[in-house]
């Protein structure tokens, strides 16, 4: 009986995710009338502008990663080595992004950095690109940040750090040949969850207006009746593939742990 | 007819029978230890008294009840947990009365027998905190105080001093069998701890491999042990072979000696043991002495532990602390007394 | 165990240097999370001049904005009232109702995966199967002649929305309760029913109040992340449907409201509903935590 109803909620429930995919999916194959076809993918990986806002998020995707590893992995190693009596509060600062909803972050970004302000990042193209790169810094900044510090903690920092010292590293040796490859599976987890949150991202970079996948998401649902179809199903691949590579990488590392 | 009574009781996982033709009779107000080391069966015993796993087949029986399709908030049970279980969201009174408010016991009854409890356990100003704002100590006490509220029938105990510190333990050891005692409930008590078992127990039940090996008292386990199995996990116990010289007297012997038994033996080699509390060093009023060698002392304080060797054959006894006499060196040779009576015939 | 200890004091006498290490982090969240938000919170009690002012607050009590928040908080707390409720009952059918093992890692991992896969995407694939030619619409009407639309359903609306909003709602209850879930000791069940508690008791007086933070908390959680999902709303409703995050992008992108300072009250009032949430949420997370201690 108990067996029975949790079965049936599961299937329920499973059903509920598994329809809107399936609409999707169907949806993007049925351009030519009365047969499945491929044609909306044919026409959506034809089009230009396709593969200049899909080549831009990557290539942002990709900055946003770099400069992310960059600022969260020497802060949180920090953090742990010398300052651990300030761990709860840059841990509640991480988590703010996801109480601040990223659109007030981005109006407050315009209003900050215009063309008459002493920073005016979005007076150029290449300024608003950062200006937008470091709003996705900040949007994956609770993601990245958690699985830095839970990969720090599975090492001994201290004692890693000083016997590095003690054969004479200097800090960019330690952060860059000790501390890096035991947490790079961490670092890695966090890198494929900013991937996919960069090539979603609409709010941000439709309000600075730069042509990401995003905005070009949207722009193609209000305007093309099968395209938008196959271009959610290319952003739901994405997505599944950045979750199943954590899940791949954790599994290795586990694996290279139990062998050691 | 006894009070809980377990008959031809088995229970198997997939392949594997983790108890085996179980049987006990357990009178009123008797309190009866399950002692085994781990996987021996005893906690599954527990478990289907509870009422927890359904028993492949046998019966349990409480007063004369059959309770084996019972469910177990039908038995009347009260258990103890090892890791104390009480419920995190209550305060200690809301779980002492737990028991009693799920059956709707009028509120001002609640009061009385938690306050009761509270003052059986020694605890009555703690019924306002909550259970994480106690030691591990009094966390177990109030789930004793818990699982006896609703006066239950039988009173199952699962371990329930191994999460505690040694000091601790001791004392709610001797707290548990008090109120045992004062309350006449019946109780069975699952533990590996020989000491444990022995001290508390009006009888032991000695598990091994899911078979009971011996059922009797403290008393009888210890001094008479009925396999091999008892003999070595209660208490220390050194095995001596030796040979039958004459299988009608009981005449054998010994390395470093010979022993007359007084009772027929079978003929040829057989495995003598010996408690090392019986042997003396000096055969002064002993029936029987063995020649050997000290090859290892250890002073604990009141008691010296030494081992001799006799003939190739090791042998540990206890002699008291005495200030004035110095214990004897490792390498001198002495000569060592028992009394042939107290040598037990293992079989196995 | 010394041996570290004894090397500290070096790194003591070099402590104003210590806090160069997080300078770098200090800046970026200083310039790119604290200084924009600082600036809607100052914004909005400013005047047009720079004056101090209550006007943009006040001017928030209008009618169409008023029932923007309101149309908002309504969605927000059904989407995650719902979403509470189907993913606890997911997880614990997975957790507690004696299902095979090997169900529970690919329902967390696609729960990962639903949770983050948000946004326009997600509209779409929405608008796929229950909008207007969606796949359960037109199935329904061909098959058992049942219109949607005439019965008053429409993606764009209130329950179109919220039922969007519970696909990434859902998948973050499970993943946030399934650890709650895994806390229930198995002793607690068992310790009730030897007192004589039936399952229901046992729910009603020790399981739900021990989950109860966790709930409540993740419930606050789910409502702030309804409230300040922007993309989802915007790809489905476009502007038709007049919510707090659609108005305030209206109003970034070209002032629709006449007074930039009412767009800093607006956004102002986001953060204050989003952030009272998650003060609750890490409230009861708290306590959550102290008694499973």
């Amino acid at each position: 009986m108990k067996r029975f109803l949790a079965a049936l909620i599961l299937l329920l429930g499973i059903t509920y995710f598994v329809l809107p995919l399936i609409g999707m999916a169907e949806f993007s194959l049925s351009m030519r009338r009365g047969v499945y076809s491929l044609d909306a993918y044919r026409k959506v990986i034809a089009d230009p502008q396709f593969r200049q806002t899909f080549g831009y998020s990557v290539v942002m995707a990709l900055l946003t990663i770099v400069f992310g590893v960059l600022l969260v992995v020497p802060t949180a190693f920090w953090v742990r080595l010398r300052m651990p009596h300030l761990r709860p509060y840059v841990e509640f600062i991480t988590l703010l992004p996801l109480v601040i909803p990223a659109i007030v972050v981005v109006f407050g970004y315009i209003r900050l950095y215009n063309t008459s302000s002493w920073l005016p990042l979005t007076g150029s193209t290449f300024g608003t690109n950062l200006l937008l790169m470091l709003g996705y810094a900040t949007l994956s900044l609770p993601y990245m940040y958690r699985a830095v510090d839970t990969g720090l903690r599975t090492i001994d920092v201290a004692t890693l750090t000083e016997a590095a010292q003690s054969l004479g590293a200097g800090w960019i040796t330690i952060l860059a040949r000790v501390i890096m490859p035991n947490v790079l599976v961490a670092v890695l987890s966090g890198a494929f969850v900013t991937f996919a949150i960069v090539m979603g991202e609409f709010t941000m970079a439709a309000l600075l207006n730069r042509p990401a996948f995003g905005p070009y998401l949207q722009l193609m649902g209000a305007n093309k009746a099968y395209e938008p179809f196959a271009l959610a199903v290319i952003a739901f691949i994405i997505t599944w593939a950045c979750m199943g590579l954590i899940q791949l990488v954790t599994r290795f590392s586990k694996h290279t742990k139990a062998a050691r | 007819m006894s009070f809980l009574t377990i008959e031809h009781l088995e229970k198997s996982f997939g392949p594997n029978k983790v108890v085996k033709d179980f049987n006990l009779n357990v009178e009123k107000g008797e309190f009866v230890s399950l002692l085994g080391p781990s996987g021996c069966g005893k906690t599954t015993v527990l478990r289907m008294v509870a009422g927890f796993e359904q028993p492949s087949s046998g019966r349990i029986g409480i007063d004369g009840q059959d309770v084996v399709r019972l469910r177990p908030n039908q038995r009347s049970i009260g258990m103890v947990f090892q890791a104390y279980a009480l419920f995190p969201n209550l305060t200690v009174a809301q779980n002492v009365g737990f028991g009693l408010k799920v059956k709707g016991t009028p509120r001002n009854v609640i009061d009385a027998r938690v306050a009761e409890m509270l003052s059986l356990i020694g605890l009555a100003d703690l019924g306002s905190r909550y259970p994480f704002q106690l030691s591990g100590g009094q966390q177990q006490r109030v789930a004793l105080a818990r699982a006896l509220a609703p006066s239950p029938q039988v009173l199952l105990l699962d371990e329930p001093l191994s999460a505690l510190d040694a000091k601790i333990r001791l004392s709610l050891r001797n707290e548990i069998r008090a109120i045992q005692r004062k309350l006449g409930i019946t109780t069975i008590f699952v533990t590996h701890d020989q000491e444990e078992a022995l001290s508390m127990s009006d009888r032991v039940v000695v598990m091994h491999q899911g078979i009971a090996d011996q059922v009797g008292t403290p008393f009888d386990i210890y001094n008479k042990p009925a396999t091999r199995f008892v003999a070595g996990f209660v208490g220390t116990l050194n095995t001596l072979e030796a040979d039958v010289l004459d299988p009608k007297t009981g005449h054998v012997r010994l390395p470093g000696g010979e022993a007359r038994l007084g009772r027929p033996l079978p003929a040829g080699r057989i495995t003598l043991a010996a408690r090392p509390e019986m042997i003396t060093l000096g055969a002064a009023g002993r029936d029987t002495s063995l020649a050997g060698h000290i090859t290892e002392v250890d002073f604990l304080g009141s008691v010296i532990r030494i081992r001799a060797d006799l003939g190739g054959q090791s042998l540990a006894f206890d002699t008291f602390n005495i200030s004035h006499v110095s214990p004897p060196k490792v390498g001198e040779k002495v000569t060592l007394g028992l009394n042939a009576a107290d040598l037990l015939v293992i079989g196995d | 165990m010394t041996a570290p200890t004894e090397a500290r004091p070096s790194a003591g006498r070099r402590l104003p240097l210590t806090w160069l290490g997080i300078l770098p982090f200090a800046l970026f969240v200083g310039l790119f999370l604290f200084a924009p938000t600082l600036k809607i919170v100052i914004g909005a009690f400013q005047s047009q001049d720079g004056s101090f002012t209550l006007d943009n607050i006040f001017g928030l009590f209008t009618p169409s904005i008023l029932s923007s928040y309101w149309i908002s908080i309504k969605i927000s707390f059904a989407s995650a009232l719902l979403g509470c409720l189907v993913g606890f009952l997911m997880a614990a059918a997975v957790v507690l109702g004696g299902l095979p093992g090997w169900i529970r890692s690919p329902l967390l991992t696609f729960s990962g995966v639903a949770s983050n896969f948000a946004g326009v995407p997600l509209a779409f694939a929405f608008l796929a199967t229950l909008g207007p030619l969606g796949l359960i619409t037109v199935w329904l009407r061909t098959e058992f002649g049942i219109n949607l639309r005439a019965l008053g359903f429409n993606i764009l609306s209130f329950w179109g929305l919220t039922i969007t909003y519970l696909f990434f709602q859902i998948p973050l209850m499970i993943l946030i309760i399934t650890p709650a879930l895994d806390g229930l000791k198995r002793e607690w069940r068992e310790a009730a029913s030897v007192l004589g508690a039936t399952g229901v008791q046992y729910w009603r007086m020790v399981a739900l109040p021990i989950l109860f933070p966790s709930i409540l908390g993740t419930f606050a959680l789910l409502f702030a992340n309804a409230f300040g999902a922007v993309a989802t709303a915007i790809a489905l409703t476009g502007s038709s449907l007049n919510i707090v995050p659609i108005m305030l992008f209206a109003q970034i992108r070209g002032d629709v409201l006449g007074n930039p300072n009412l767009g800093y009250a607006m956004a102002f009032g986001m953060i204050l509903v989003t952030g009272i949430a998650n003060v609750i949420y890490i409230v009861l997370r708290m306590r959550s935590e102290r008694w499973l201690k």
